[in-house]
């Protein structure tokens, strides 16, 4: 399939080995992969705070840079800056080629799970990984069944890793808890946000993994701040990173 | 509470219930287990989810015929010998429910456990004329001695510790000193609430459900204090808002299924009482409140928020409400179904940001009130409102303007990048504001991605 | 313009669309309705008894009498030593109360009690002790089915009773006897 690669801004600027993770794997499963010029932020921190006005700009930039590109899909490495970007599309432009972009947008897992499927990779990675359920993908994107929900359960992070040789899958207690980021909520409510990323950065740790494997580097980033802080024994990484290296 | 204390923000509150860090764990454990309960109870009964979805359109069906429906609970109430009153705003209650009062020449009055009457501050305009009023839940009665608010809508003393609760009652009701054992703690205030409830002239509770085809309220607790308190004097009033309607008996039965399993995880509450007239001899006065309620219906994701049926379990999930306590919301009602209903009442703007919007909230939800929703939609309505708290409004349109701009955002990164790089931590840090203070910096890359592509990818 | 009239005419601008309302179409669990309720019972801190039971509760009503206990049948096989008064605080020191109910609910455990079934309002609440009877055959599976069968229409009171009262609002640990009865057995028949 021909893939236009969206990397939000934060992935671009400060976690550039997602996206080059994001880039390999997609060109190893045999797809043709773009990046589309003049991409920017999703407008979450703006949307998110209520200021829509200020993030039009920035949102229209965005959509743009993916209309009348020629691909298959639009795929993001980062699950909450998609679901923004889907809504802020949506909120701001209501035209024929916004709803072809929109169509188009998926997040890497549900790229990978739902819409070109992978059989097998055939690497080992024999480590136990922890999952970081963020909650927009969770919840907005339902990359698996929220606790809260008592709907049948699945997993498509997990059912990915699966494929995986020699993975371990454990989960944090409480399972998908949120970790405390939420945008310009790490800087507003800072105590609480530190204590929730601390509770789950340790209820991570707790399970023994070597690893934490998540679909949202912001919360990834948010986490790995208090791991180094306090010197928890674990390290995050994006769930494109493992399945890049095990291709 | 007082209006200084309602000028300071979540964050700021926060900050201070997060420095007993232990205390935090203790609440926070405390709640989740009540999110436990919730998910086994739940977990239990294969069409759970199929119950949410009822209880939501049932709710959506009443809101839409609320006219239709009030007028008719009210004629089968009047056919039942129920003197039913409709009430504006809170003021307006509580003048009701005074001239009723004094009427019966009431000294004494026994309350079970509404919220209603916290929103319309009626203990205080009570006392004020001189009639004694007595919360008779036991978490009610904890936070009446010890003059506060609750903090929870279902678990309202959730905050205190059981050794807390002891020394209270010890110099409130004169338990032993030192005690603070649960069940002597609760066996003493049963006697102490006893003497109050055959001494009382009236009695007053909330209401869960107004069945409008059988002009029927129906009240629920597990200590039996609404029923003590309605079943001995010959006067009783029960106050509800116009969201608490809800169409017959099929419709009650779907909401009696989830609200005990998804409040605590019980499978129903000890007492659902159906009050369908006065007692003989005795007279039932129903009051109708809208304050402020017609107002959130004219707005379709506010209106959602009156689909709720007060379980509190959207409390009990949400991580924030579970490390910030009860009072760190400045409404009454905390927690998520606190700020989607209780934002514009916030003098300091803060509760809609009180939120990661993670959305457990919206999941839990027995009635599925958006809630995630609500909240970002509240932050909206302040900032159209030109009310935006933490310095938004200064640097929100800076951040538009980088954002939208790729030569901005490419400076501003490479000076941020650059930054964390090569600048030692400690000079850093004072510029980095709430994300330093408790993590690390990012560990900052050499070049974006962009540049990696354009030299490692471009044709 | 009076107040109703008022709230009425504000509520004529709801900004939702139009509801229909829901068919509520949930197929009750049918297997083994007694052990069903009885798990509903225990869970909700009450007690059965299944074997004899009327006779169990007639000679358990006898032995408190002679204990001096106070007891208010309205159960007409079972005799007690107090009569429905007209003024309710009379029953302050009762000790059981002797009521029948009318349904009990597999699926929770608790029991349809009215007004008429009790003799007076608050004599299901102000006994320490309650004991219920219930006849087998009138259990049903649901909230749904005992919502469907219940009628309100000629008693002014009627309420589910699940278990004996009971509290957790001092630090989550569960009390029971809070303001209701202390404990509840239902003598099934």
């Amino acid at each position: 399939m021909k893939i236009a690669l969206f990397i939000p801004c934060l992935v671009n600027q400060l976690l550039p080995q997602v996206a080059i993770a994001t880039t390999e794997l997609l060109e190893k499963l045999g797809h043709d992969v773009i990046l589309p010029e003049g991409q920017t932020c999703c407008g979450q921190p703006m949307t998110n705070s209520g200021c829509f006005n200020e993030a039009r700009s920035t949102v229209m930039k965005l959509l743009n840079a993916f209309k009348g590109v020629e691909c298959d899909a639009i795929v993001c490495p980062a699950a909450s800056c998609l679901v923004a970007a889907k809504e802020n599309f949506h909120e701001y432009d209501n035209s024929p080629e916004a709803k072809a972009v929109i169509d188009k947008l998926y997040e890497l897992t549900e790229f990978l799970h739902d819409v070109a499927p992978v059989d097998s990779f055939p690497r080992a990675f024999p480590h136990k990984v922890s999952l970081q359920l963020s909650c927009h993908g969770l919840r907005m994107l339902e990359l698996a069944n929220a606790s809260e929900s008592m709907k049948p359960g699945f997993n498509k992070m997990a059912a990915l890793l699966e494929k995986v040789p020699g993975v371990e899958i454990l989960y944090p207690e409480p399972r998908d808890e949120c970790c405390g980021f939420g945008g310009t909520f790490a800087m507003d409510e800072g105590a609480v946000s530190a204590k929730m990323g601390n509770d789950k950065a340790q209820a991570h740790a707790k399970t023994g993994a070597e690893y934490i494997v998540g679909f949202d580097p912001s919360c990834l980033m948010h986490l790995d701040g208090l791991i180094r802080r306090h010197k928890l024994p674990i390290e995050i990484r994006h769930l494109a990173q493992i399945l890049n290296d095990a291709i | 509470m007082s209006q200084a204390q309602t000028s300071v923000g979540h964050a700021e509150k926060a900050d201070i219930f997060c420095k007993d860090e232990a205390r935090v764990d203790w609440h926070s454990k405390a709640l989740w287990l009540l999110r436990q309960k919730r998910d086994r109870a739940a977990a239990a009964i294969p069409e759970w989810e199929e119950l949410r979805t009822l209880g939501s359109e049932i709710k959506l069906h009443t809101l839409t015929h609320l006219p239709q429906y009030l007028e008719q609970f009210e004629a089968n109430c009047q056919k039942n010998g129920i003197i039913v009153h409709w009430a504006k705003d809170g003021q307006e209650h509580n003048r009701i429910v005074h001239e009723i009062l004094s009427k019966h020449q009431v000294k004494k009055l026994v309350k079970s456990k509404s919220m209603l009457t916290e929103e319309c501050h009626l203990n205080p305009y009570l006392e004020s004329k001189g009639i004694e009023v007595i919360d008779t839940d036991l978490g009610e009665r904890i936070i009446q001695l010890n003059k506060q608010p609750p903090s929870h809508i279902v678990v309202p003393a959730i905050h205190l510790k059981k050794e807390e609760v002891g020394e209270l009652f010890h110099n409130k009701i004169g338990t032993e000193k030192g005690a603070s054992d649960p069940t002597y703690l609760t066996r003493s205030a049963r006697a102490h609430l006893r003497e109050h409830f055959l001494t009382a002239d009236a009695g007053m509770t909330g209401v869960n459900m107004a069945i409008a085809e059988d002009g029927a309220i129906v009240v629920c607790t597990n200590e039996g204090n609404a029923d003590m308190g309605c079943n001995l004097p010959k006067l009783t009033l029960h106050s509800m808002g116009i969201d608490k309607l809800i169409p017959n008996n099929e419709a009650a039965s779907v909401l009696l299924r989830t609200l005990a399993r998804n409040a605590i995880g019980q499978l129903i509450t000890t007492y659902s009482s159906f009050y369908h007239g006065p007692k003989p001899g005795g007279e039932m006065h129903v009051i109708i409140v809208d304050n402020g309620r017609s107002e959130m219906l004219k707005d379709k994701l506010l209106a959602e928020s009156l689909k709720c049926i007060r379980c509190g379990g959207c409390m009990n999930t949400c991580p924030v409400y579970r490390r910030s306590g009860g009072y760190s919301y400045n409404y009454f009602i905390p927690g998520p179904i606190g700020i989607a209903v209780g934002s514009n009442q916030d003098d300091t703007n803060t509760i809609p940001w009180a939120c990661t919007l993670c959305g457990s909230c919206t999941y839990v939800c027995p009635t599925k009130v958006p809630l995630h929703n609500i909240i970002a939609y509240q932050r909206r309505l302040k900032a159209e409102a030109g009310k935006l708290p933490y310095g938004k409004a200064g640097y929100m349109p800076m951040v538009g303007k980088v954002m939208s701009s790729p030569t901005l955002l490419n400076c501003a990164m490479s000076v941020a990048r650059f930054s964390l790089r090569y600048l030692p931590g400690s000079l850093l840090k004072p510029f980095a504001g709430a994300w330093g203070k408790y993590r690390e910096l990012p560990k900052a890359p050499a070049s974006s991605f962009e540049a990696w592509y354009k030299k490692n990818r471009s044709k | 313009m009076s107040s109703k009239a008022e709230i009425l005419a504000a509520l004529k601008s709801v900004a939702l669309p139009e509801h229909p309302m829901p068919k509520v179409e949930i197929a009750p669990r049918l297997d083994d309705l007694i052990g069903q309720y009885e798990a509903g019972l225990k869970a909700c801190g009450g007690t059965l008894i299944r074997d004899n039971a009327l006779a169990a509760l007639q000679s358990q009503v006898d032995t408190l009498i002679a204990e001096g206990k106070q007891v208010i049948s309205r159960v007409d096989a079972v005799t007690g030593n107090r009569e429905v008064p007209s003024d309710p605080h009379e029953l302050k020191d009762i000790n059981y109360a002797v009521i029948p109910g009318q349904l009990g609910v597999a699926e929770n455990g608790s029991i349809w009690v009215t007004e008429d079934l009790a003799g007076i309002r608050i004599a299901p609440f102000i006994c320490e002790n309650l004991m219920l009877v219930l006849k087998a055959e009138d259990i049903v599976a649901n909230m749904h089915q005992a919502l469907a069968k219940i009628s309100l229409d000629n008693t002014g009171f009627g309420v589910f009773i699940a278990g004996p009262s009971k509290t957790a609002d001092i630090e989550q640990a569960l009390v029971i006897g809070a303001h209701g009865a202390c404990t509840l057995n239902v003598y099934l028949v």
